[in-house]
């Protein structure tokens, strides 16, 4: 009997086809997952989430706090037991074989998890002994992975003297050394100053032409459409939409043109010539045109001319081009940012550390 | 692609952590030596200066011993328990701290990174002890230097078991203030109970049984029999409810640690 991985154990008749079939579609991803459901004690954190990873690819799950992203993660790195659904990583079920994707990942976590009495070396030391290497294979490796995260003169200086920057990229160089097929990283800038969160978004670009598969969890869209080759966009437990960041953005229709002009009579006449373009509409304030269209930038000198020749002026132009927050509103009907640091957050942050 | 963690590097790893870590923290090793010695100057030497006023008939209360011979190997054994069981202390803050979590996603074995910590911490109370157990020699009279190692062997149980305890209820408990208040709770009367301060066999036969459940009780009996010749449960025995207690403790917070799933 042919088995897609020693340890995957094959039923008999259909269940069997079925299970090769699943495990099968597994192992062409670096994660997938289908269905995960996570409740705790009756409120649905996870609502059925499904993800689907390629090899080899940067891959973000963006969604506002409490969206269901750190419960997700701690699913697909064996921390947490879902409630329902199944997940694969590195072609392991995450619940029957825990151990076998342990082998397989690197995790950079939300808050630090370093032993800060320790220097850097002995921490690496540790994590990699605790992964099964030898002395040497760690002193070789150690060396390359600060290297690559920049810390290579901080290697024997304890941890306490480290900066929050400096600890999240040894974190990176630590989760590197065992040299996993994916590596996780939860919120891998929050917190950070714009120096520290450009180091990281800049090792991470660096990681990119490794080959590893990186699947991070981010509430930043400017990270996600810098970073990622595909965003999972997360909410209230449910993955909404799963593509490339352009692809996503595309759904839009392109860009956003506000025309404001001088009267109601002058706004109407220039919503009909408007509509010959794209998907035009006025604003509540009943003199300014909106306008979704494609390529703004050539498109507004022209609307402009032909609204002169039609005897409409134009008081006041601008245009947005889309951003993964329209998509997200598009989605959800809600703002990323409005939920940034809102009370709601704080109490939901608040509830969780009692709990 | 990695092969399967053996047992033996995680343990290692672990064991070496935390002597690396006992040996950097200078305020842990004086505190835990500390108040040891406090009990045996302040209590000890007092009341074995009440005791004097009896004369010879107060060495009929501890077997033949002067207080302070019957108090020292109480002390030395006191002082690895109470250091052992700041093993559960650092586990509240490796969760505290993240670490906790660096551990549980490693694929090493839960057991061999939990009695990897259990070892390095028994050595590092051991380390305490064997301090402790000159000192209270240099006040009490020299017990020889088998009596002594053999004191220390019987508190290196006691240290184990008492990391075992610390750990089960570190891995129990939410919060560092329930780990202490817990802690107190267990440690308190284990060592009023212990045998160490006073002598167990007058004991009404209720607490005497709770005794005989007590690691400690053993340990110090142990410890004091081998120290100074004294005992009141024969040594074989002391050295089978010794390994008997410190076993369950053991297996306990392993089965514990192997099934914790999220920090």
């Amino acid at each position: 009997m042919w088995c897609p991985r020693p340890g995957i154990t094959c039923g008999s008749g259909t269940r069997r086809r079925q299970h090769i079939g699943r495990a099968l579609v597994a192992m062409e991803y670096a994660v997938y997952a289908e269905g995960l459901r996570k409740s705790y004690g009756g409120v649905e954190a996870l609502r059925g989430v499904d993800l689907h990873v390629p090899r080899g690819t940067v891959y973000g799950l963006l969604g506002p706090n409490g969206a269901g992203k750190t419960t997700t993660m701690g699913i697909l790195v064996t921390l947490i037991k879902p409630s329902g659904g199944r997940a694969f990583v590195a072609g392991y079920d995450v619940v029957e074989e825990p151990q076998r994707v342990r082998e397989h990942i690197g995790v950079v976590f939300q808050e630090p998890t370093v032993d800060r009495d320790l220097t850097a070396w002995q921490n690496l030391y540790i994590h990699g002994r605790i992964h099964d290497l030898s002395r040497n294979e760690i002193e070789h490796r150690a060396r390359h992975v600060m290297e690559l995260v920049g810390l290579e003169k901080f290697l024997h200086r304890r941890l306490r003297s480290y900066s929050g920057g400096m600890i999240r990229r040894f974190e990176i160089a630590r989760a590197l050394l065992t040299e996993p097929e994916v590596l996780f990283m939860d919120e891998p800038t929050v917190g950070l100053d714009p120096q520290a969160r450009t180091r990281v978004w800049e090792v991470i670009e660096e990681l990119k032409k490794t080959g590893v598969t990186v699947f991070l969890t981010t509430h930043y869209m400017e990270e996600a459409e810098r970073l990622c080759d595909t965003v999972a966009i997360i909410d209230r437990g449910v993955v909404v939409a799963e593509a490339p960041p352009e692809e996503l953005k595309a759904r839009l229709g392109g860009d956003t043109l506000y025309l404001k002009t001088a009267s109601p009579a002058e706004a109407r006449r220039l919503l009909k010539l408007a509509a010959g373009y794209g998907d035009a509409r006025l604003a509540e304030d009943g003199v300014t045109v909106v306008l979704v269209a494609r390529d703004a930038p050539r498109l507004l000198p022209t609307l402009l001319q032909e609204a002169r020749a039609t005897g409409v002026s134009v008081i006041e132009s601008r245009y947005v081009r889309p951003s993964l927050n329209d998509v997200f509103l598009m989605l959800t009907g809600r703002s990323l940012r409005d939920e940034e640091g809102g009370w709601s957050d704080w109490m939901r942050l608040h509830m969780r550390a009692r709990r | 692609m990695p092969a399967r963690p053996r047992w033996l590097p995680a343990f290692q790893a672990m064991a070496w952590r935390q002597l690396v870590r006992f040996l950097s923290a200078r305020s842990r090793v004086a505190n835990s030596l500390v108040f040891p010695l406090i009990w045996l100057l302040f209590f000890g030497l007092g009341w074995s200066a009440a005791f004097n006023v009896l004369g010879p008939a107060a060495r009929g209360i501890f077997g033949g011993l002067s207080y302070l011979e019957f108090l020292a190997p109480g002390i030395v054994v006191m002082t690895v328990f109470t250091a052992g069981f700041g093993s559960g202390l650092g586990i509240i803050w490796d969760r505290e701290f993240g670490y906790m979590k660096e551990l549980l996603v490693s694929p090493a074995p839960r057991g061999a990174l939990l009695l990897g910590r259990l070892v390095g911490d028994t050595v590092a109370a051991l380390a305490q002890g064997a301090v402790m157990a000159l000192l209270v020699s240099a006040v009490a009279g020299w017990p020889g230097v088998w009596g002594l190692l053999g004191g220390l062997a019987a508190a290196a149980a006691a240290a184990l078991a008492s990391a075992s305890l610390g750990s089960l209820i570190a891995l129990s408990m939410r919060s560092p203030e329930g780990f202490h208040m817990v802690v107190n709770l267990v440690m308190m009367p284990m060592l009023f109970i212990s045998g160490a301060f006073y002598p167990v066999d007058p004991l009404p036969a209720w607490l005497r049984m709770l005794a005989y459940l007590n690691p400690l009780y053993y340990a110090v009996d142990l410890a004091r029999g081998l120290m100074y010749g004294v005992h009141s449960t024969p040594l074989p025995l002391d050295v089978a409810g010794l390994a008997a207690v410190t076993a369950v403790a053991v297996a306990a917070a392993v089965a514990r640690f192997s099934r914790t799933y999220i920090a």
